[in-house]
């Protein structure tokens, strides 16, 4: 397999193999903590973190790792660095820690980073791993994000726990739920691909 | 030694796993101190403001709690008691289930026990952006200075923007969180009636 170059990949990462709107991973916490842009922000970015540090220290020690356990070695990679993000949010950060509650723990079921491990720091370099964690990330991130923005201000009238939208504007309770992540998630990738597939047809 | 035979394999994930865990026991215990002084800081404040005691700073507020705030144990129970404009007031720590986990807060009331002075809470695990907003200013102050009525309160459907009638003894539910709400109700009347028993109101 040839090796793809830096651009390839966060092209790759981004955009033409995003995470989530093309390989459809990361979905439950795509439903379940995108109701406010601050808990989003704060999780996504604690995904970046755990995407990047694994995939590069699992590259690093790949050729150690005898491949009978070379799953639970990287699930112990990746709790490892799951829990050194909880113990600094609660150290330094306790508000945030209080809010986002259980989800940070979660980060470790996101099947992202194990897709990654398991994808491509199993068989590439260390920082060109963590350069493709650190993307893929943040592929992650901003479509996090994006959903993020419809629901706080629509559920809430709110961006980032600022009131945006007047006083008098009845908020979509529907939008602070679980159900209208997938609404948002289905007409978010619907957009997306059909611009692709414009373009495609257009070459 | 062979990469893929059985003593390497067990021999590799000893290691590792010895290694990793190391260096976590090690961050934990390095920040154990913070992270306690947070957690006791937490409480603090939570009883300061369930009270109705303002502070600034987080350095004021442990002052404040040492001068103002006391303990006493009254028939076996341990309270908090403060006297604020002229007024005994009482707290206490409680702890219930919600929907997801345990909640635990501080109740504060005044001496008969005939209305809440406040509630905040201390802990909790509930849904967030929606059983979490229990949390949020605006539901925590329909509580203030509450009137108990027949020893109880409601939490009841109403516009979910508060209710901040304080005579009439109910306070809006969070909307979507109904199972949370109910648990709040369900909490905050136990520990009254609790706190009845203790101080002996009527």
């Amino acid at each position: 397999m040839a090796q793809k170059s830096w651009i390839e990949i966060a092209k790759d990462n981004l955009w033409y193999n995003n995470p989530v709107f093309i390989q459809i991973l990361g979905i439950c916490s795509t439903l379940a903590v995108t109701n406010t842009l601050i808990n989003t922000s704060i999780m996504t970015l604690g995904v970046v973190f755990v995407t990047g540090l694994s995939a590069m220290t699992v590259s690093l020690l790949k050729s150690f790792i005898p491949r009978k356990v070379r799953m639970i070695a990287q699930t112990l990679i990746i709790s490892f660095y799951v829990i050194i993000v909880d113990i600094v949010l609660r150290a330094y950060v306790p508000e945030v820690s209080r809010a986002l509650g259980p989800y940070v723990g979660l980060i470790i079921t996101n099947c992202i980073i194990m897709g990654r491990t398991e994808a491509f720091a199993q068989s590439n370099p260390p920082l060109l791993s963590l350069w493709d964690g650190l993307t893929t990330g943040i592929g992650y991130m901003y479509v996090l994000l994006m959903v993020a923005f419809v629901r706080e201000l629509l559920g809430f009238g709110t961006v980032f726990g600022f009131q945006v939208l007047p006083d008098n504007f009845v908020n979509w309770t529907i939008m602070v739920m679980p159900p209208s992540a997938f609404f948002m998630l289905a007409i978010f990738i619907w957009i997306i691909k059909g611009y692709m597939f414009r373009k495609e047809v257009k070459k | 030694m062979k990469r893929e035979g059985k003593v390497y394999t067990i021999i590799f994930t000893f290691i590792i796993s010895f290694v990793f865990v190391f260096v976590l026991a090690v961050a934990n215990e390095l920040t154990k101190d913070t992270v306690e002084r947070n957690q006791e800081l937490f409480q603090i404040k939570a009883i300061l403001s369930a009270m109705d005691i303002s502070y600034q700073s987080d350095e004021e507020a442990f002052q404040k709690y040492n001068s103002i705030v006391s303990t006493v144990n009254i028939n076996g129970s341990q309270l908090y008691t403060a006297e604020v404009n002229g007024q005994k007031i009482y707290a206490t720590i409680f702890t219930g289930s919600g929907l997801w986990g345990t909640i635990t807060g501080v109740l504060a009331v005044n001496e008969d026990v005939s209305r809440i002075v406040g509630i905040d809470f201390i802990s909790q695990n509930e849904t967030p952006g929606l059983g979490g907003r229990i949390e949020e200013d605006w539901f925590k102050r329909q509580f203030s200075g509450l009137k108990i009525i027949d020893g109880e309160i409601r939490v009841v459907t109403g516009q979910g923007s508060g209710d901040y009638d304080y005579e009439n003894g109910q306070v809006d539910a969070i909307t979507g969180a109904t199972r949370t709400s109910e648990s709040i109700e369900r909490i905050v009347n136990e520990t009254i009636a609790n706190l009845k028993d203790i101080l002996g109101g009527e």
